[in-house]
């Protein structure tokens, strides 16, 4: 039984990306291109040469930590659907360091980055104690937060940090700039993404807490009956979620965007929820997906100049990934459904024995 | 008088356990007829079998001599079959006209002839005196109200045979008045009705006849007229009493927690505490009977620190309780069975030997650097070793707890409880739905923990539980105790008649 829940597991995203593929090779050929040409050309576009790996990776960097922004509430059973607002207010944080205080080098990036953290696990803070002390609904409250913190960011790059006549802010400086791995579009954002990924993996699988914390997210009554701190738990991981995306919005202005300008962010908290679903909350999941995802944006550029494929069939694949993923999981999750693969189960052992 | 439904023979049955077994039961024209059992008689299943949401296993309907299928609640209401539930099923945001045309398939064309309608539910209403007010919200009218609107629903599609299933649980007395004088108008216009309760009283002033069912079988009918309180009770609990297996303790040690006046919610008959005091020594078992809903639940969750209580002081090993916190109880070493395990006990979703350790993670023994590494070999091999102790029948520890049969999941929370020699268990309903087999390993279970030194406190609907193993019986009755018995030769009279609330 537990095994081929795992195995359904893996399946269902597989399946749901090769059927958006063949949905999406239909539609390619519906266009007149070739889609074996068009799917090379993607492929190219994204992994083809170093520089293209570089760039996919720096794509996937801040959907990597929006996913595991979202990744990391919703095992404690809250949604944060904030992680585009948390993501802001810490780019926000994160510019007023860099371009204000005067500091600059390697303190400024740890200083720029920590306040990037602290912001938006602040911002994150809100939707969590609304939610814990007044009984609000956290979805709708984080989702709000979203808008405040846009027209917040907003705000700051057509006024208080505004850069000559241009609704921009100043670049950060050359020194306080993240590095490149190998000269590739790729920063150490990218690598810090990575650890961020493997530490929230080594907490929730590997420590006494994380344990706890997952309890509280399956089962909120038997964990409290069990004497656990439901209230605290969910604070905690309303905080250390904002403050993921606060960080991934620092890492995104440090070592990508350089200045916070209209459009920063945007779409990214929902690709993040998109990405932890799809891997459903296992962060390391949640990196190989946003990676994935990086690929067939990236890609897709490529794939239109070479065969005239407009970038929108990517959107499009992406698009039915989620959707087939999403009804995939919620299928197997029909008692019918599992009668039947435990009927084939059952089976294949009769056949064994 | 002949019969207007006959159930002959009928059985229910899920996997291996009977729900019910061999019923035999009929209802006249024009008379109330009680079913009476404690919970888990079956009477839920019989009626669910009547409205059609279940399929009997065995057995035959007859509804006006003719024999009926009912595979559908749709169809239970075509043959003029309506129940009340004791929840009721009315859609709060609309108004009372709404709900009782809801559903209604005799509809004609897209529009409601609201004035037609209306006209027809308020000769309904005046000919039974089911007063309500057709234009108010549901949320806006009292609970009696609400209760009128059901029957009115049911009469409006036609029902010639209304089931009651505690309609008298959440009204006043003043509304429980009302009800009978409705219930009389329609039995003396030939309707028929099913009423579910377990209230002696009542059954006793509104019944022409009651059935009595125990252990998912008819035990007997009789006609009220024919028989008092005292009987119904004997009948209902019904035993020549078996002989404990146990040895029953009468000098048991210093009290472990001790309840002085505890109040909760008292103005709830059903769901509150009244001036409750009691305790329970080390080295005994003491088992609290009741009816189900007469604040065993709440009982169970202040002297395990869920609820706080409002008014009366609890003391714990000699100390005053000052803040209640389920951690905080679970440190003093009060271990706790709750009565739902798939809602309150287990994390349906982690494997068994999660469940095992759950509340012990940041011990030493299972984690090292204070809770940063944990064990994962510790905690499988513990897991194994607890495994079988306790007999707990999985395919492997790592397998989810919600695949395992009731009894399996039971004898984790056991495992999980009992290791570590608590000073205090409270046990709530701990075999619900178990064999006898597992029910037999739990008791003994329980009585081993006792030897040990642990005070256990029992809260079991089962009265066959209770007298088990119990030491001494405490009987509560809407929220207050209303008597302390012996468990060595119990005096199973007085027993049932505090139960009943005399």
């Amino acid at each position: 039984m537990k095994n081929s829940n795992k195995l359904i597991s893996v399946l269902v995203p597989v399946a749901s990306v090769l059927l958006a593929f063949a949905i999406g090779c239909a539609v390619m050929a519906g266009l007149g291109a070739n889609p074996l040409v068009a799917l090379q050309s993607l492929w190219t576009g994204a992994f083809g040469n170093l520089r293209n790996v570089g760039t996919t990776l720096a794509r996937a960097t801040p959907l990597i930590f929006t996913g595991l922004c979202a990744c990391f509430a919703y095992r404690c059973g809250v949604f944060n659907l904030g992680g585009e607002g948390q993501f802001i207010i810490g780019s926000v944080a994160c510019c007023y360091m860099a371009t204000q205080t005067g500091i600059e080098g390697f303190p400024a990036i740890v200083l720029c980055l920590l306040a990037g953290i602290l912001a938006g696990g602040i911002w994150a803070l809100i939707p969590g104690l609304l939610k814990v002390y007044r009984g609000q609904n956290e979805m709708i409250i984080s989702i709000m937060l979203n808008y405040v913190a846009t027209l917040f960011m907003g705000v700051v790059y057509t006024n208080w940090l505004r850069e000559g006549s241009v609704p921009q802010t100043m670049s950060v400086p050359d020194t306080t700039k993240l590095s490149r791995i190998f000269g590739l579009r790729a920063t150490t954002a990218f690598i810090i993404a990575i650890v961020v990924g493997l530490l929230i993996y080594y907490f929730l699988f590997y420590t006494s807490k994380g344990f706890q914390l997952r309890a509280v997210g399956l089962n909120m009554t038997a964990a409290e009956f069990n004497g656990f701190s439901v209230k605290r738990y969910i604070l905690f991981s309303f905080v250390v979620s904002g403050a993921i995306a606060g960080l991934g919005g620092s890492a995104e202005l440090l070592g990508t965007q350089y200045r916070l300008i209209n459009g920063f962010a945007a779409g990214y908290g929902f690709d993040g929820v998109a990405m932890a679903l799809i891997a459903q909350l296992h962060p390391l999941a949640t990196i190989l997906v946003a990676i994935f995802f990086a690929a067939l944006r990236v890609g897709s550029t490529t794939m239109q100049a070479a065969t005239g494929v407009p970038t929108s069939v990517s959107d499009i694949i992406q698009a039915l990934v989620i959707v087939f993923t999403v009804a995939g999981l919620a299928m197997v999750k029909l008692s019918q459904f599992k009668a039947a693969i435990d009927r084939i189960f059952a089976r294949k052992e009769t056949v064994a024995s | 008088m002949d019969a207007f439904l006959r159930m002959e023979h009928v059985s229910k049955r899920f996997g291996d356990f009977y729900a019910n077994r061999d019923i035999n039961f009929s209802v006249r024209r024009g008379e109330v007829h009680t079913l009476l059992g404690e919970n888990g008689a079956g009477k839920s299943t019989l009626m669910n079998v009547l409205i059609g949401l279940y399929q009997p296993t065995e057995g035959t309907i007859y509804l006006d001599g003719k024999k009926v299928r009912i595979d559908s609640p749709a169809q239970a209401v075509k043959l003029g079959i309506g129940m009340v539930h004791q929840h009721f099923m009315l859609v709060e945001a609309m108004t009372v006209f709404e709900n009782i045309i809801l559903g209604d398939r005799n509809t004609r064309g897209i529009f409601i002839d609201r004035e037609a309608r209306t006209k027809e539910i308020q000769a309904l209403s005046a000919r039974y005196g089911l007063e309500v007010e057709l234009d108010k919200p549901i949320t806006e009218i009292s609970v009696g109200a609400q209760q009128r609107v059901e029957i009115l629903k049911a009469l409006y599609r036609g029902a010639e045979l209304l089931i009651l299933d505690e309609p008298s649980a959440a009204l006043t007395d003043l509304e429980v008045e009302g009800l009978f004088d409705i219930m009389r108008k329609l039995t003396g216009e030939g309707k028929s009705i099913i009423f579910i309760s377990h209230k002696m009283r009542e059954v006793l002033r509104i019944s022409d006849r009651i059935t009595i069912l125990r252990a998912g079988r008819t035990v007997c009918t009789v006609d009220r007229t024919e028989t008092n309180g005292e009987e119904l009770a004997n009948l209902m609990i019904g035993r020549e009493l078996a002989p404990s297996h146990y040895e029953k303790i009468t000098e048991p040690g210093e009290p472990v927690v001790s309840l002085e006046k505890v109040d909760y919610h008292k103005e709830s008959k059903h769901n509150g505490l009244c001036g409750v005091s009691l305790s329970v020594g080390r080295r005994e078992i003491v088992g609290i009977a009741g009816v189900d809903g007469n604040g065993q639940s709440q009982l169970a969750q202040v002297v395990t620190g869920v609820l706080t209580p409002d008014a009366g002081e609890v003391d714990l090993k000699g100390s005053r309780v000052a803040q209640f916190t389920p951690n905080g109880f679970i440190l003093e070493s009060v271990s706790h069975i709750p009565e739902d395990r798939n809602k309150m006990g287990l994390i349906g979703d982690m494997s068994v030997k999660e469940n095992i350790v759950l509340k012990s993670t940041d011990t030493p023994q299972f984690s090292s650097a204070r809770g940063f590494h944990l064990k994962k070999r510790a905690i499988r091999d513990y897991a194994e070793q607890m495994r079988e102790k306790y007999d707990i029948r999985c395919t492997s520890v790592e397998q989810e707890a919600r695949n395992l049969s009731g009894g399996n999941q039971q004898k984790v929370i056991l495992a999980r409880e009992l290791e570590g020699q608590p000073d205090l268990l409270v046990a709530v309903h701990p075999t619900r739905g178990l064999d006898i087999g597992a029910t037999r390993f739990v008791h003994d279970t329980m009585i081993d923990a006792r030897e040990k030194g642990c005070g256990v406190l029992l809260i079991s609907a089962d009265f066959d539980e209770i007298l088990e193993v119990s030491d001494r019986i405490v009987v509560m009755f809407e929220g207050q105790v209303m008597g302390v018995f012996s468990g060595k030769e119990p005096p199973i009279q007085e027993i049932s008649l505090a139960m009943a609330g005399k």
